[in-house]
């Protein structure tokens, strides 16, 4: 699904966010990114997304090569990626419903499918109870819920989420992890960057660790490994 | 048809959000494009003011020198006669004591004007007609350098000359008017952009999250150019109605009390000024939005 070869990414300054990063991800895999920060996963994601262009090296998505990808395709690759952010990134003044309606909205779909699907995934993250209520009414964990639903809702093969543990009450990260591990049993190709030891410990998916740039660890049920 | 309505409330919303904003930048569109309508309008009255006085004017006075004899002066009149453009039958001769009898009559009113006259200042002079209007420059040109006894003639003169200098004075006013609505114009663009900067600014969070769930580029973008145009549209709208006013009103009734000027307003114009107009503010509103768009949202 998803493969890099020797990617390096290099910052203005002559700062090496990655280095010669190789790697592959299969279709259907949970993965954990795990490093200190600094150490190159928020980069690897705005990679994914391309948001950012690698310095040297190739990236491919479902055998896409995205370096050649055309500046007007690259909304269709997003399409293909759910992203998910510490910050949530909800709309404050838009309603539950509406910030996942415009997920869908923003692809073109008709209203119809909208009001059909849009609350069937609210119930999916356990957010069925509250549709019409603001961002800012929620906590933490809701509001990541929503921000799922959100990267959900177009069924994208590939969900990335950026330490989505961070701005969540610990008792409730788990729950969130839960939730992506449920989206990954649909098929989704799920990558989570964190540096949640405990989180990475509970779970033991695949854990791909990065320091100073550099895949340091590939390891199936592996666990956090720093100290 | 939902796309449309997605795009005609995000536009309504972000018009609402600095609505003082855009309330200057539509008055600018306005007043600009009032402005270009009426210099349009005030030309048209003037070009065909001096069109109908040039049909009128045929007459060119010939003066001649005190010293000229009999013989020269019927040489004179008999080059007059024999110019094709001429009318032959209005070759008319004024001795000078005819000239200052008129001059009298005319200003009988104002004694102190010939009162104290010693002698008569007044030349004698021919007043020639041509058959055609247009063709006063012409006969002009011609007595000035191919009549005969040139050196008894002192001067020849037509209305048409006197035209032809109000034709240049006014035509300075029209490069004037033009210049000054070409700044206008380009202000108005600039304004119009700055509203649509503002309106990117107070959306950024909410374009880096379209962009993130996949909106295309046309999606986030088409309800900025809406806003513009519809900001240019807004500001053309009022100019039309400020012009038609302004027609209605002043220029109308300019023309009615005026009437003995022959100014008038070439039918069918007004038909070509209003669509123009609204395609002018359609116009600056787009570039407006496309300028914003360009400089400040990378998509």
């Amino acid at each position: 699904m998803i493969r890099m070869r020797r990617v390096t990414k290099v910052y203005k300054g002559n700062i090496y966010a990655l280095e010669d990063v190789t790697l592959d991800i299969e279709r259907g895999e949970f993965v954990f990114l795990v490093g200190p920060s600094g150490s190159g996963k928020t980069t690897l994601i705005k990679l994914l997304i391309k948001e950012e262009e690698p310095t040297s090296g190739q990236i491919y998505i479902a055998d896409t090569n995205i370096n050649q990808l055309r500046k007007w395709k690259i909304p269709y690759l997003r399409r293909k990626i759910g992203c998910v952010f510490q910050d949530f990134k909800l709309l404050p003044h838009k309603t539950v419903f509406q910030n996942v309606a415009y997920a869908m909205e923003v692809t073109g779909k008709p209203r119809r499918l909208i009001e059909q699907q849009v609350p069937e995934v609210l119930k999916l993250v356990g957010l069925g109870h509250k549709l019409d209520a603001f961002p800012d009414e929620l906590s933490g964990g809701e509001q990541q819920r929503v921000a799922i639903a959100r990267a959900f809702i177009n069924r994208p093969p590939i969900l990335l989420a950026d330490e989505p543990t961070g701005n969540v009450d610990p008792s409730l990260a788990e729950g969130i992890i839960r939730l992506l591990e449920k989206i990954n049993s649909t098929g989704t190709t799920v990558i989570v960057a964190t540096h949640d030891k405990e989180i990475v410990n509970t779970f033991r998916k695949r854990v791909i660790a990065l320091e100073n740039g550099r895949v340091i660890r590939d390891q199936d049920k592996g666990v956090y490994g720093y100290e | 048809m939902n796309r449309i309505k997605y795009f005609a409330a995000e536009t309504w919303a972000s018009l609402s959000k600095n609505l003082i904003l855009a309330v200057a930048a539509m008055a600018v569109v306005a007043v600009s494009l009032s402005l270009l309508g009426l210099v349009v309008l005030g030309w048209n009255m003037f070009s065909n003011m001096i069109k109908n006085a040039e049909r009128r004017v045929g007459e060119i006075d010939i003066y001649l020198s005190d010293l000229t004899t009999e013989q020269e002066r019927q040489a004179i009149e008999d080059f007059l006669v024999s110019l094709p453009e001429v009318d032959p039958a209005r070759v008319i001769y004024k001795t000078k004591d005819e000239a200052l009898k008129e001059f009298k009559e005319r200003f009988r009113d104002n004694p102190e004007l010939w009162e104290n006259l010693e002698d008569n200042p007044l030349p004698n002079s021919f007043k020639v007609t041509t058959k055609d209007p247009k063709d006063v420059g012409v006969v002009v040109g011609t007595v000035k350098t191919q009549a005969p006894f040139l050196n008894r003639i002192e001067d020849v003169r037509s209305a048409s000359a006197a035209i032809e200098k109000l034709e240049n004075i006014f035509d300075k006013f029209r490069q004037v008017g033009i210049l000054g609505v070409l700044a206008l114009v380009v202000v108005s663009v600039m304004l119009v952009s700055v509203t649509i900067q503002v309106a990117i600014f107070a959306r950024r969070r909410e374009i880096g999250i379209m962009k993130l769930v996949g909106a295309t580029n046309w999606f986030i973008r088409w309800p900025f150019v809406l806003e513009g145009v519809f900001e240019g549209t807004v500001g053309s709208l009022v100019a039309i109605l400020l012009v038609m006013a302004v027609k209605v009103w002043i220029l109308d009734r300019l023309i009615e009390s005026l009437h003995f000027l022959r100014m008038a307003i070439t039918p069918g114009l007004l038909g070509l000024l209003i669509p123009s107009l609204l395609l002018g503010g359609l116009i600056i509103g787009a570039l407006g939005s496309a300028y914003a768009l360009g400089r400040y949202l990378e998509v």
